[in-house]
């Protein structure tokens, strides 16, 4: 009797213990995509591909989990490091120990030299122009590597981050498998393991065991290929995955919201919606005009056209947030009457038309149609031509549109998009061209000065003049900012708080799990 | 038969010969740029000219088309733009899924619209008719993506019979979970066709002479409509469903992306999007050799149905 007594506590127990047991560690995810494209953190840029490169790479220093900005930069795979008076010699200390992925061996600063090097040379990196500032990188010794620049940048950091080129690749593996071979492959140090690679279908990532900050609570992620938004969302709700990237429709956060079970978190760094005049052609040549389009935009209109709870107003040619934003810039006010008469002033009093090339997108077909209606009020014609995403995107380059609504994010320090915008070097259709769709050169100086500043007070003043001037010359008029949007189940802990992502996915770290 | 096939096989080789060139042109006129999409929106002039250096789209047209006859002689159909896989691989590793997902689409749209659309011509004017063609109207009225979403809601999300996601072959239960909803979607459109065809057809068969003459002599109505009129009515019938094939293979694009099901449409969109040159030049003589392939077979089983026609 008593030993069918304490059979019977010993039964009782395992039960009460039993939902622990069976909790869930596969997390399958929902992208908005029908590929990931190249698996190599050196050459894909794309927001599907970013997120899950994310999970299997470690930089050499990150942002905290959850955070965007650059005041949240903590150790990674370095767990030290300092740099000289003049900013131009950088050396870290790395971690011992750390592995490679697919038992590659460990780490060391052989390989932080070659990833960076890699990351420098066009022909293994999207993101080669990020590190021509480099002079030399060299490894001191197994655990030291130092990097020598011609000139200071305004954040090294950020190019050795887990971000874009600063991702950290094991040599051995793309020397083993090849260029091409290591992105059916790739091998990091990061908490997950890639696995498998089915077309079409899912990226399969496992449990890193040996991760040096932990073996992950997740054991599995499974990464689906769901182009469609309908059956995304009918995937979350039937719970065949538990977190998916959401539309950036009001509409969808507040439906999504009240499903039980289910939550939406919007985070940053916000996407800025900016309207680029190209200065070179008539009538936006007359700053009058452009003065007028930037007077009849009427940016808290938009704002609620596009939800207020997933964008917020633009407050700079800069997006808010970003290191060196001016977040008080004197932009020009929604003033109709003030349009109109600036219009009269510039020989137009019966208005103008302004051609505009525009991708097909909804989400910035909305917007632009939103802008518009509101132009028409003061007598603006936007004679918009709807084409193809990568249509538009090869059209704008060609300087082929006088307005150019351009929707996007970057790293965030105002030198990268004051740069990539507003710099002469950047002008479409010159041999070092980037995004400057508005011909803009009128804070070259500044720019430049700001980027070898070693005074942070002063490199701030700098970008505060550079946007000023930017904002007077009225090259753009910076309308809108637009949240990353992702849906979860209610269970999954992510292990943090999320407020931001530079690789615009919730990194999933040793610390996500389920709860039940 | 001999002959005909060889004239068959030597038509096949100059539309495929057509058709390469074509789609060659066509995907370098229409605009968007490889590298650019590739690199994405932050990659500089240089960058994106180093790319293109390497992917060879810098060399003239006229060398880019002779390189890809002569691979495309050899077997060799190159590498995918985006992804660097060979193209082949590519598409032998999705085209199982939409062949599969054609065939029961066609067995479901035949199996359903045949009988239906007998069943409509034999009960001519009355219920069985009305209520037929009113709801074959209604197949014919339905995008197929609208379809998919409300068949998912119904199947997936209320009752929960069938995933949401529908990629899963590991077991025959999975198999046929996965395949019931997209193939159903795609073959009630079907099976709306195919009725209104057999209905018609079957119509022009009863009022022969033979059908009368049979009825006169007491041969069974059973055996007068599913032996002797449907076979005659046949023809018409073979006829769409060999069309149709086209229809079905344009319609699964759209229902593979909303049943997240793996395939050529899938991949076809994604080359689209992603101007993957390679892909879709592969994926065209993909589309031309099906196509030719049932032209054929559907004029073989004319001459299977009706030993009248006559295969020269």
């Amino acid at each position: 009797m008593r030993m069918s007594w304490m059979a019977g506590g010993a039964l009782a127990a395992l039960l009460a213990t039993g939902p622990a047991l069976a909790q869930k560690t596969t997390l399958v995810i929902g992208m908005q995509t029908q590929d990931a494209g190249v698996l190599d953190p050196h050459i894909n840029s794309g927001t599907p591909g970013k997120a899950l490169l994310n999970w299997m790479f470690n930089g050499l220093v990150r942002i905290k989990p959850g955070q965007a900005s650059p005041d949240q930069i903590e150790p990674d795979i370095a767990e030290s490091w300092t740099s000289s008076a003049d900013g131009k010699e950088w050396t870290f200390k790395l971690r011992q120990g750390v592995q490679c992925h697919h038992d590659l061996g460990e780490f060391t600063a052989e390989d932080a030299v070659f990833s960076l090097q890699r990351a420098g040379s066009k022909d293994s990196s999207a993101f080669s122009s990020d590190y021509s500032a480099f002079d030399k990188v060299e490894a001191v010794d197994k655990y030291t590597v130092r990097i020598t620049l011609k000139t200071p940048i305004p954040s090294l950091l950020g190019q050795v981050m887990n971000y874009h080129g600063g991702n950290m690749v094991c040599k051995k593996a793309v020397d083993t498998l090849g260029k091409d071979g290591f992105a059916r492959k790739p091998a990091g140090t990061g908490p997950f393991v890639f696995a498998e690679y089915v077309p079409q279908q899912y990226v399969k990532l496992v449990a890193n065991p040996k991760y040096f900050r932990g073996e992950p609570k997740i054991k599995e992620i499974i990464y689906r290929f769901i182009p469609s938004d309908a059956a995304r969302d009918l995937a979350l709700q039937a719970g065949e995955i538990d977190m998916m990237i959401g539309r950036q429709e009001q509409a969808w956060v507040d439906r999504t919201n009240k499903i039980p079970g289910l939550k939406v978190i919007a985070f940053g760094p916000a996407e800025m919606s900016v309207i680029h005049l190209n200065m070179t052609q008539p009538p936006l040549d007359n700053i009058k005009v452009r003065q007028a389009i930037a007077h009849a935009i009427d940016r808290a209109g938009i704002q609620q056209f596009r939800g207020p709870a997933i964008s917020r107003q633009a407050v700079s040619v800069v997006p808010s947030g970003y290191f060196g934003t001016h977040e008080t810039a004197p932009l020009l006010p929604h003033n109709l009457a003030r349009a109109k008469q600036l219009l009269t002033e510039a020989g137009f009093p019966n208005g103008v038309t302004i051609k505009a090339i525009h991708t097909t997108l909804p989400g910035m077909m909305g917007f632009i149609e939103a802008t518009q209606a509101q132009l028409k009020r003061a007598g603006i014609t936007l004679d918009i031509t709807p084409v193809e995403h990568p249509t538009f995107h090869q059209q704008i380059r060609q300087d082929l549109s006088q307005l150019v609504h351009f929707q996007a994010a970057r790293f965030p320090i105002a030198d990268v998009y004051l740069t990539q915008f507003f710099h002469s070097r950047s002008i479409v259709k010159t041999p070092t061209a980037v995004t400057n769709f508005s011909h803009c050169k009128v804070a070259d100086a500044e720019i430049d000065a700001a980027r070898t500043e070693q005074d942070k007070a002063k490199q701030v003043a700098l970008w505060k003049t550079a946007q000023e001037k930017i904002i007077n010359e009225v090259c753009a008029v910076p309308v809108n900012e637009m949240l990353m949007l992702w849906a979860f189940k209610d269970s999954l802990d992510l292990g943090y708080e999320l407020k931001g992502s530079l690789n615009l996915g919730p990194p999933i770290t040793e610390q996500t799990r389920f709860t039940k | 038969m001999g002959a005909f096939l060889v004239k068959r096989m030597l038509f096949a080789v100059v539309t495929l010969f057509a058709v390469l060139t074509l789609v060659f042109i066509v995907v370098r006129i229409v605009p968007g740029d490889p590298a650019q999409v590739i690199l994405g929106d932050q990659a500089d002039a240089t960058a994106i000219a180093a790319l293109q250096q390497r992917l060879g789209l810098d060399r003239p047209i006229w060398e880019q088309y002779v390189s890809f006859l002569s691979g495309a002689l050899r077997g060799d159909w190159g590498v995918s733009l985006v992804t660097g896989r060979p193209v082949i691989r590519e598409i032998l590793d999705v085209l199982p899924w939409t062949l599969e997902l054609t065939a029961v689409s066609m067995v479901l749209g035949t199996g359903i619209g045949v009988p239906l659309g007998v069943w409509a011509a034999i009960n001519r004017n009355r219920m069985p008719d009305y209520v037929t063609r009113i709801g074959s109207l209604i197949g014919l009225s339905f995008p197929p993506f609208v379809s998919a979403i409300l068949l998912l809601i119904i199947f997936s999300l209320a009752l929960r019979w069938f995933p949401v996601i529908s990629g899963n072959r590991a077991t025959p239960w999975a198999w046929f979970q996965s395949i019931m909803l997209p193939a159903l979607n795609l073959g009630l459109i079907m099976a709306a066709y195919i009725t209104r065809v057999t209905r018609s057809a079957m119509l022009e068969v009863m009022q022969e002479d033979y059908v009368r003459t049979a009825r006169a002599k007491g041969v069974p109505w059973t055996v007068i409509v599913w032996r002797h009129a449907l076979r005659n009515a046949l023809i018409p019938i073979v006829t769409i469903v060999g069309l149709y094939l086209g229809i079905l293979i344009g319609n699964s694009v759209l229902t593979e992306i909303v049943f997240n099901r793996p395939g050529l449409g899938k991949l076809i969109i994604g080359a689209l999007n992603q101007r993957d040159y390679m892909m879709l030049q592969g994926m065209m003589v993909i589309y031309t050799l099906i196509v030719v392939v049932v032209n054929v077979l559907t004029d073989l089983t004319y001459a299977l149905v009706d030993p009248r026609v006559k295969l020269s």
